[in-house]
């Protein structure tokens, strides 16, 4: 007799890990995209013969009505479509064959060869962070700063937020001037007032806290680094007044995206930090700038920055600054660490190729 | 034999040798092994995949990515001389194996068969590439819903 398992209702998951059977899961799955396809069918098909026999055809309903009644079927196609497609690409294949199929396509051709490979797989590329020269030293860093991204959130918060409450506002006003009052225009226009002044009070007090101080930059004398290697570091830190401190560090973090339920969450943790010069009781006379030069190294066992979709390891240097009257805040410009040096085969690595690859037979 | 009934038994089993038993490897080196598949009775394997690959393990979703795959297949059943074998790959100059806190990053060579009428059997075999040591001391964590 033939044992077949039937699918569990209730399974445990964690993330994309899921225990059951993955066959039925995957049939599970190609049924649900059947049916999104199969309703996105249907839909079109009702739709196209209502306009076909619709007295005067397609200009009888002008064209943004026709794309706007597209829209839904249209959803429904590309979803169940692209799912099925995703599907099938996929049946019958280990994970590892996915990911090779993903990363040497011409692996699978009749010819059997693999593709060349970028010098060092999962190390971000440093393109960006090299394409702005220094003015003191050879490369100026970037800034990462979520904090810009914070503010600018505040700021289209506000903007869109006030336009609704403008709209509202204008509304209430014409009933007003023709002798009309609407009640219940007037009790909702009160707290999205409220909350349209509390976001613009956010945004200039983020906007404030951001531009006050001044602008730091960075410089180094060379990048991409090694493990072991020593490189000098420019500082220019903006502003005016006294600083209590100015602090350089290099720091090593670990960020790891996950899933919790339906949110996605990100860790970070700052797994290293090694401090390499600190200045205190700063005075910035106006129209100058604080401006001083450090070096640091990079451990020699240190690991080489990595990224990959949902996981990463990233060096930068931090600039902790401390004004007198502002809240104290950090910067952070990444740096890219390469692998350590193995061999003479390592330096000035080309692009290399897989010594041995197979392929389907 | 009725499949479902032997699908209990089998019991396969994937024994490597490594070129190095430290099982050690510099980036770009090449790595050599030999395998050798058993316990897999009369059952009737239809595509053995070789591959070797790097995976992230820790905090976050699983990432991978292969730097060597090689399949063989026939479906009407591999020799069983194909049971034995060996491959050599050559590794890429990262990433390096890494024990972090969060983040973790392991090197495998991993032998999957694939069987007539039952479920699949993958076999993992860890070594290491570089010689980083352990994280240690972690500061305190800070979580950002995004």
């Amino acid at each position: 007799m033939v044992s077949i398992r039937l699918p569990r209702l209730f399974e445990k998951k964690r993330g994309s890990r899921r225990t059951g059977s993955q066959a039925w899961g995957r049939a599970g799955e190609a049924c649900f995209y059947a049916a999104l396809l199969a309703a996105g069918m249907v839909f079109t098909a009702m739709l196209g013969r209502r306009i076909v026999e619709a007295p005067g055809g397609l200009a009888s309903i002008g064209l943004w009505m026709w794309l706007l009644t597209l829209l839904l079927p249209g959803a429904l196609l590309s979803i169940g479509g692209s799912g099925l497609a995703r599907l099938i690409h996929g049946w019958g294949r280990s994970e590892e064959g996915m990911a090779a199929l993903r990363r040497f396509p011409e692996m699978f051709q009749p010819s059997g060869r693999a593709s060349e490979v970028e010098p060092f797989p999962s190390v971000p590329p440093w393109e960006n962070l090299n394409n702005s020269p220094g003015t003191i030293l050879r490369y100026r860093l970037p800034l990462e700063s979520p904090e810009s991204w914070s503010v600018f959130g505040f700021g289209l918060f506000a903007v869109l937020w006030n336009a609704v409450v403008v709209l509202l506002a204008v509304t209430a006003g014409v009933d007003f001037v023709g002798g009309q009052t609407d009640w219940l225009l007037l009790s909702i226009l009160v707290p999205f007032v409220a909350i349209g002044v509390a976001g613009v009070v956010i945004f200039v007090r983020a906007l404030v806290l951001q531009t006050a101080v001044g602008p730091t930059q960075i410089e180094i004398a060379d990048h991409p680094l090694r493990p072991g290697d020593r490189c000098d570091v420019y500082l220019g830190q903006g502003g005016r007044g006294m600083f209590r401190r100015i602090a350089l560090s290099l720091e090593l973090e670990e960020l790891a995206t996950f899933r919790q339920g339906t949110d996605t969450r990100t860790e970070r943790r700052v797994v290293h930090e090694i401090p390499f010069a600190e200045w205190r009781a700063i005075s910035i006379a106006p129209g100058r700038r604080f401006e001083e030069r450090a070096s640091f190294e990079v451990p020699a066992e240190a690991m080489h920055s990595f990224a990959s979709l949902h996981n990463a390891v990233t060096w930068r240097i931090a600039v902790h600054v401390e004004p007198a009257k502002w809240p104290r805040f950090t910067r952070h410009f990444p740096i890219i660490v390469l692998p350590q040096r193995t061999g003479p085969a390592l330096l000035n690595v080309p692009p290399s190729r897989l010594a041995v690859v197979g392929s389907g037979r | 034999m009725m499949p479902g009934s032997l699908q209990e038994r089998l019991e396969p089993r994937v024994i490597t040798e490594f070129d190095r038993p430290s099982r050690r490897y510099d980036p770009e080196e090449t790595v050599r092994l030999r395998y050798h598949v058993t316990g897999t009775g009369d059952a009737v394997v239809r595509v053995i995949e070789r591959s070797a690959l790097w995976y992230s393990e820790g905090k976050g979703e699983e990432d991978l990515g292969v730097c060597f795959f090689e399949r063989l297949t026939d479906p009407q059943g591999l020799p069983p001389h194909t049971r034995r074998g060996e491959f050599a790959f050559r590794l890429p100059a990262s990433p390096m194996t890494y024990e972090g806190t969060i983040v973790k990053i392991r090197w495998c060579v991993r032998i999957r068969l694939f069987f007539v009428g039952r479920r699949d059997f993958v076999s993992e075999h860890v070594f290491d590439v570089g010689e980083l040591p352990p994280v240690q001391l972690p500061l305190q964590p800070r979580a950002v819903g995004r």
